[in-house]
């Protein structure tokens, strides 16, 4: 304690620096931060360009969820969803990675992802699960820059940078047509249509089409578009033909092209083809390609042009080689009448191609051409294209001995070709009325008829007598076979030819005897004799009645009577003849009964009465009979007259009574009465001849 | 304590000619190189205890930063990603009613690692300036401090866990964000930081003070 001990001192080391205090450890710090600057530096900078992409509508965008994404791979999100300015867009506000910002130019485009079902199949189910999200699609070619863009409502069909062309079609009706139709080339998918929008005119339907690489090389200005939607249904000579092409054709409608003629030059971007509504019709259209080259002319027509259409063919020696380009009215459409008449003018293009001259032969050399041609005959004449439709065609053609004409190259719009009339309107009306005619014809009736006569003809052939028929028409046709073989048959014609020169003889002979001048006389007089049979025919009924009459009068002579009568006195006599006592009788007696017998016979057969009932029917031999028997008659009379004068002397020898006498007064009075009935027809016959004809 | 420690005078290790070791407190005579049973390094007073633990401390706060910024959580359910940071994640489990887990999440992720950093902060600062607190409190603040840091990995931990259990392809998956690894970093240093602090300093500065 007493010696002060010296402190202990603090020794430190010398201040060192600063630095050398500092220990390693701080190393982990400045690690650290580094690390994290560079993690922040890297999201800074890895964070991308936040870009605006306005749509119609967000549906299932969400902010910080929906995903930006190119070939199916996120490269960004979107951050906020807003609208602009007068609530008509919804814009998204979406970071995109900074290695694909560069190409995010002109070409990009921005879609919403949704589930969608189209014919062409299903696409976009992953969103189901994980919500909607945007795509963006753009060539690979790095542009200006853009931050904003339009987003689309549908997918665009054909994804930029893609290699192809692209061109547009124009057709009538779009409803063959709808987005993402295939387009098919030799039954190969090689495109796509996109949505089809009308012209503004509204006249026509546009729509885009791409048609990839390689295939996209095929179009060329010979190539035709037409319609493969839907299916074909064809009924012809070779029946029924069911065309369907593929599916979703079917459903959405599809294209196909193909080059129809060589050398087509080759197209540019955007070119515009016409869709036919089949191929038929696009093969047909070989000159409604579209004329690039062609020279115009204006052909003024004075038939009315009603049926032709812009778009019709143009013929020379009826190969197509134009089209109709404008139909118009106007006046002063010749030059050297300007303020004449307004007159229908059609403005055609014609195709140096067709015509067989080179494509590249300006406009002067077809021209020259043309003006040739005129002055040679060349004219435009309407003409009708097919037999039933009455769409007009322009016929060039040759008119022999026309009336001089040369092309005015002077002419407005074109060169004007000079046109001659129609012929063809007196052949339309005439094929109207052919047609009326075959409308108006009952073929329904005719029909019915002919169907009626089949089931007849059809009892008639199923019948066995027809059946039957075959062999006796097989008879038939033996025997005149055997006919014709037959050497009379077979003189026959040599007959006739004996008989026609015997004929043509006696024509000639008649001719030199002056015979014509007499068969004219003669054929006169017949004239006349007809002229008198035909006034004797006028009286005939009245004959005919008379007739009847003349029988009824016949029916009532009683001659039945008298022949019974008659038969009675022969048999009287007869028995008085065979008796014994009669046989003694004197011989006068005998030779009067035998006269009596004889007058009965005579009178049996002079048949008047016989005749006359048998002769009632035809009026001519009736009277011949009569007047026969009307000769006899008188002698009859007389012989009867004796007989009943010789018979009183007989009767008055007898004097007394007796069977004998009775029955000899019976008779002889009989006969007396009968004598007396035929004399007196006799006297009325002889009195008036006709009566027996006539009855009076 | 104040009482006490004014009161008392501390006889530390190093006023009595000792020096303890830090790995299994065995007591040597200064001096003395290598402790003998362990073998670790002795040394009375670690002089760069402060700068190390500012050093750790430093690079705990840089990597709390991205920590909250960045997403702590992937969760892909049916193909829809979320991106879940730290408080984030607290305010949405307090918009489904959680309000218990959100506070632990909270307090676990957000208060423990913060009060860490003021903690460590203040008591580095208190060595050179000693403020009006106690050493006995300040031994027991960096006491809590040790114990207390290893729970703020409770985050990382559910991080971890989900990320193994939840992968269910399409259907869930959890995936670990930046934020978790910086965070799990950010926790480690903070240990780091509060392991090299020799808490035996805060008594010399007392007693540099006191005299």
């Amino acid at each position: 304690m007493t010696n002060p001990e010296p402190s202990e001192m603090d020794i430190e080391a010398p201040g060192r620096p600063f630095w050398r205090n500092l220990s390693v450890i701080w190393l982990v710090p400045i690690l650290a931060l580094v690390v994290s600057l560079g993690v922040a530096w890297q999201s800074y900078s890895g964070r991308g360009e936040l870009i605006e992409i306005s749509f119609k509508d967000a549906g299932g965008v969400t902010a910080g969820e929906t995903t930006l994404r190119y070939r199916d791979v996120v490269i960004g999100t979107v951050e906020t969803i807003r609208f602009n300015g007068d609530l008509s867009k919804v814009i998204v506000s979406a970071r995109v990675d900074q290695s694909v910002v560069p190409y995010l130019d002109e070409s990009a485009s921005f879609w919403v992802v949704r589930p969608q079902v189209t014919t062409r199949g299903i696409s976009g189910l992953s969103t189901v699960l994980s919500g909607v999200y945007i795509t963006g699609d753009w060539d690979t070619k790095i542009g200006t820059a853009k931050l904003r863009f339009d987003g689309k409502d549908v997918a665009p069909l054909v994804a930029p940078g893609r290699k192809g062309t692209r061109i547009t079609l124009r057709g009538d009706d779009g409803n063959i047509l709808s987005a993402g139709a295939p387009i098919i080339f030799k039954g190969i998918e090689v495109g796509r249509l996109e949505e089809p929008r009308l012209t503004d005119s509204g006249n026509s339907v546009l729509v885009g089409a791409f048609i990839d690489a390689p295939q996209d090389k095929r179009l060329t200005t010979a190539t035709r578009f037409w319609d493969t939607s839907g299916f074909t249904v064809k009924f012809g000579a070779q029946g029924f033909a069911l065309d369907v092409k593929s599916l979703s054709s079917l459903l959405a409608g599809g294209l196909e092209f193909a080059d129809i003629y060589e050398g087509g030059q080759p197209i540019p971007d955007g070119y515009v083809y016409t869709i036919y509504p089949d191929e038929e019709t696009a093969r047909k259209s070989l000159a409604n390609r579209t004329i690039s080259d062609g020279i115009n002319l204006t052909i003024p027509f004075d038939d009315a042009i009603s049926g032709l259409a812009v778009g019709a063919p143009v013929r020379f020696g009826g190969v197509q080689v134009g089209e109709v380009s404008a139909i118009l009215a106007r006046s002063g459409a010749n030059p050297d009448n300007p303020t004449g008449p307004v007159q229908l003018v059609a403005n055609v293009v014609i195709d140096p191609v067709q015509m067989g001259m080179n494509e590249a032969s300006g406009n002067g050399e077809m021209l020259d051409f043309f003006a040739g041609e005129v002055e040679k005959g060349l004219r435009a004449k309407l003409a009708t294209e097919s037999l039933f439709s009455g769409a007009l065609v322009v016929d060039l053609v040759r008119v022999e001995n026309p009336t001089p004409a040369t092309l005015r190259r002077d002419g407005q719009p074109y060169p004007i070709l000079p046109s001659v009339p129609s012929e063809m309107s007196d052949f339309t009306a005439t094929a109207e009325g052919v047609l009326k005619r075959i409308n108006s014809l009952p073929i329904e009736e005719l029909m019915t008829q002919t169907t009626e006569l089949i089931s007849s003809v059809n009892k008639i052939v199923s019948s066995e007598s027809t059946q039957a028929l075959p062999d006796e028409a097989r008879a038939i046709l033996s025997n005149v076979r055997t006919l014709i073989a037959d050497d009379a048959t077979q003189a026959l014609p040599g007959e006739l030819r004996a008989a026609v020169a015997d004929l043509r003889a006696v024509v000639t002979d008649l001719r030199s005897a002056g015979a014509i001048e007499s068969l004219t006389s003669a054929l006169k007089n017949a004239d006349r004799i007809a002229a008198n049979v035909a006034t004797a025919s006028d009286q005939f009924p009245q004959i005919v009645e008379q007739i009847r009459t003349l029988t009824e009068k016949a029916n009532a002579l009683k001659a039945d009577e008298l022949v019974a009568s008659a038969q009675a006195l022969i048999d009287s006599a007869n028995k008085l003849v065979d008796s014994d006592s009669t046989r003694a009788l004197p011989a006068s007696l005998a030779s009067a009964l035998d006269e009596v017998q004889k007058i009965l016979v005579d009178l049996r057969e002079g048949g008047a009465i016989t005749n006359v009932n048998a002769t009632l029917d035809s009026a001519r031999k009736a009277a011949d009979s009569v007047a026969s028997s009307v000769d006899k008659l008188p002698q009859l009379t007389d012989r009867l007259n004796t007989l009943l004068s010789r018979a009183d002397t007989v009767l008055s020898a007898y004097g007394e009574r007796s069977d004998f006498n009775d029955e000899t007064v019976a008779t002889l009075r009989e006969i007396r009465d009968a004598a007396a009935a035929v004399s007196k027809l006799a006297r009325t016959i002889e009195r008036n001849p006709n009566s027996l004809l006539i009855g009076k | 304590m104040e009482n006490a420690g004014r009161q008392t005078q501390i006889l530390t290790a190093r006023d009595a000619g000792l020096v303890g070791c830090r790995v299994c407190a065995k007591v040597h005579l200064r001096g003395t190189a290598k402790c003998v049973r362990c073998g670790s390094p002795l040394r009375s007073r670690d002089t760069h205890s402060l700068q190390h633990a500012m050093a750790w401390l430093f690079a705990g706060l840089v990597m709390y930063i991205p920590a909250n910024i960045y997403p702590m959580l992937l969760t892909t359910t049916l193909g829809q990603t979320t991106e879940n940071t730290i408080i984030g994640g607290v305010i949405d489990l307090m918009h489904h009613g959680s309000y218990g887990i959100a506070a632990v999440v909270f307090v676990a992720s957000v208060l423990i690692p913060i009060g860490k950093f003021i903690a460590i902060i203040y008591l580095a600062l208190s060595i050179e300036r000693p403020g009006s607190t106690s050493p006995h409190r300040r031994q027991q603040l960096f006491e809590v401090v040790e114990f207390i840091g290893r729970w703020s990995m409770i985050d990382v931990f559910v991080v971890a866990i989900l990320s193994a259990l939840v992968q269910l392809q399409a259907l869930a998956t959890v995936n670990p964000g930046i934020a978790a690894i910086s965070f799990a970093l950010s926790v480690v240093f903070t240990m780091l930081s509060a392991l090299s602090f020799d808490s035996r300093t805060i008594w010399d500065s007392n007693r540099a003070a006191k005299a």
